[in-house]
């Protein structure tokens, strides 16, 4: 009886912070994009106008961003303006929040099969390393640690700090901006 | 509770050994196949491949409706709308693939057409586009290698944009696989051994990758011990057909392990350099199977260690230190290579092959860090290990 309750409950929450962990990432990647030249010149590969999207199966949460041109991002939110190029999808939310709550690392979650690439693979592996690159920024060191294969030898402290704050500045005011919106 | 996960899948019918290929008639009707068409490449046919099949079917009064053997090393889409087009017209109802991995993926790629409908193969590309079964599809692989013959994936290029298309699906899996001995018997020694180190490294890379699991271990032990103790045998006698057996089966073992496991860093370079400088492809995986588990040995250090088992045998794993058993593998897979170099000049090193420029290596870097295998391999890779990777790997 009582599991029964209470299960939907856990889903629900686990729901939320997945959607929530979209949004931030969503404008992190568009911040972190705007300041680190590591992460311009892996997304200058991509074409212009390429759109990748993060999404639970079978039809939950989506983070879509879009590469402008200059390695630049912007965040589209959870709907895309036309069909995505590349998709990674989360087969089950359960997985979804494993990787986004930094229980499992992103590689690991590939290699446990937990997610699906659709699209052409050479852009979903650059896009993977720019997230890792963006989870190593915004993350404290020993949570980003869980989250990438390795921590990046030449990211150094106050580097990480001052480029951290930053990005945390810009998507304070993203979020601040698009609530006035 | 630890993170542990996995996923095992090869539902293909192996059927292998003594008079394996007699066997094709009565599978072939089983699926209600009654006009196949042979997919194959000239130097298959001109070993004289064909004949043995040939006869098992007419022996069993089934026709080979017809035979494409123009399918080429690296083959493209074009080729494959050409194959499609003589399947229709001669309204073949069934596909049998005789070859390397060039003429397997060749035959996979013209089942999704021939199944799915259409001219365009691209339409097709990508993983889990394909929803449907397809016709039924037998594979007969003659080189002991790629192990396509139980993967699920074909690699087609696509000329007119210069790209390689990849193709995903169990449902490009064959319904069976026939290994038979005397269908490896006549490959000539540096394709032997090339395919040979193939499979070697996809048992290894799937061992040592992220992706590895009890059940692809097993695999890849098994067929890292078959190919140790059957490979210079069979160098030196090639018409050994219980040591060739053992390399095709090992090459399927091997091919089994990696699908479910995936590969990693050796296959990410080997890929780019294939594509770049035209080398085959068995060729990359020995020259750079030594120098990336160099590259990863403190992350793999344990697993690495145990194949010390399977590449030298009991005695020499007993006698080695634990803490030297990373080591001594790289040593013994280095000695198999000058082994093999001793007897068919397989290159060991980039300049060795002839045919690699060094002002080539940051082109090879920069393409090997977009193929997929990369995301597999243990130590993540940046543009500079890579490099570093490729200047060792140079001389
Ligand atoms: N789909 C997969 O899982 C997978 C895996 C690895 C490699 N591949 C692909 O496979 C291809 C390489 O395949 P391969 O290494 O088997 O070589 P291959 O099929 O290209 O054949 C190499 C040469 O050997 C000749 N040959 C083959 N068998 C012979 C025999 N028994 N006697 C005499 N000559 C023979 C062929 O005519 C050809 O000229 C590459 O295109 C690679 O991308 C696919
Ligand atoms: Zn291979």
């Amino acid at each position: 009886m009582l599991t029964k309750r209470i299960q939907p409950m856990a889903s629900q929450a686990k729901r939320l912070y997945v959607e929530l962990m979209f949004q931030v990432m969503g404008r992190a990647l568009q911040a972190v994009s705007e300041v680190d030249s590591v992460v311009q010149t892996e997304a200058k590969a991509l074409p212009e106008g390429f759109l990748f999207e993060m999404m639970v199966m079978p039809d939950g949460s989506k983070l879509i961003v879009e590469h402008m041109g200059e390695g630049r991002f912007h965040y589209h939110g959870d709907t895309a303006p036309r069909p995505v190029d590349v998709s990674i999808k989360f087969k089950h939310l359960t997985h979804a929040f494993l990787v986004l709550s930094f229980q499992e690392k992103t590689s690991v979650a590939f290699a446990h099969d937990r997610m699906l690439v659709d699209g052409d693979v050479s852009y979903a592996v650059r896009m993977t390393r720019v997230l890792n690159r963006l989870e190593s920024f915004i993350l404290p060191k020993i949570i980003a640690k869980r989250a990438v294969k390795e921590y990046p030898v030449d990211l150094h402290l106050p580097e990480k700090l001052t480029s951290a704050a930053r990005i945390y500045l810009k998507v304070a005011t993203h979020f601040v901006q698009s609530a006035r919106a | 509770m630890t993170n542990t996960y996995y996923e095992f899948f090869c539902p293909v019918k192996v059927i292998a050994g003594k008079a394996a290929l007699e066997h094709i008639p009565y599978e072939l009707s089983g699926l209600g196949a009654k006009r196949p068409m042979i997919v194959t490449d000239k130097g298959v046919r001109a070993a004289g491949l064909l004949d043995p099949v040939i006869a098992a079917c007419e022996e069993s009064n089934l026709d080979i409706v017809c035979i494409y053997d123009d399918v080429p090393p690296d083959s493209s889409t074009t080729v494959v709308r050409d194959i499609a087009a003589v399947y229709r017209k001669e309204k073949c109802d069934s596909i049998i693939a005789i070859g390397g991995g060039s003429a397997i993926d060749t035959g996979k790629a013209v089942n999704i057409l021939v199944s799915e409908g259409g001219t365009d193969i691209a339409k097709y590309s990508g993983a889990g586009v394909i929803k449907h079964p397809l016709k039924p599809f037998f594979v007969v692989p003659t080189t002991a290698g790629t192990g396509s013959e139980v993967t699920s994936i074909a690699v087609i290029t696509d000329e007119t944009k210069g790209v390689k298309l990849p193709f995903t699906s169990s449902f490009l899996l064959p319904n069976a696989a026939i290994i038979d001995p005397r269908m490896t018997m006549t490959l000539p020694p540096h394709i032997t051994a090339a395919t040979a180190m193939d499979a070697m490294t996809h048992s290894v890379e799937s061992f040592t990758c992220m992706a590895k699991n009890p059940l692809s271990d097993a695999y890849a032990t098994a067929a890292i011990k078959k190919v140790s103790q059957s490979l210079l045998q069979v160098m030196d006698n090639p018409k050994d057909s219980d040591g060739r057996l053992e390399l095709a089966q090992a090459s399927t073992m091997a091919g089994i392990a990696f699908s479910n496991s995936m590969v990693g860093l050796v296959h990410s370079l080997g890929h780019a350099t294939g594509a770049i400088c035209h080398l085959p492809h068995g060729l990359c995986m020995s020259l750079y199977l030594p120098y990336v588990l160099e590259y990863n040995l403190e992350t793999i250090r344990q697993p690495l260690g145990e194949l010390l088992l399977y590449l030298e045998g009991p005695e020499v794993y007993a006698d080695t230190p634990a803490s030297r058993r990373a080591e001594a593998s790289i040593s013994a897979l280095r000695k198999l290579r000058d082994a093999l170099y001793k007897r068919c000049q397989l290159p060991r090193t980039l300049k060795e092959t002839g045919k690699v420029t060094e002002d080539q290596l940051d082109h090879i870097a920069e393409m090997a860090l977009d193929d997929g295998s990369i995301m597999f391999n243990p130590k993540e890779v940046t543009l500079k290990d890579a490099r570093a990777v490729l200047q060792r790997a140079w001389a």
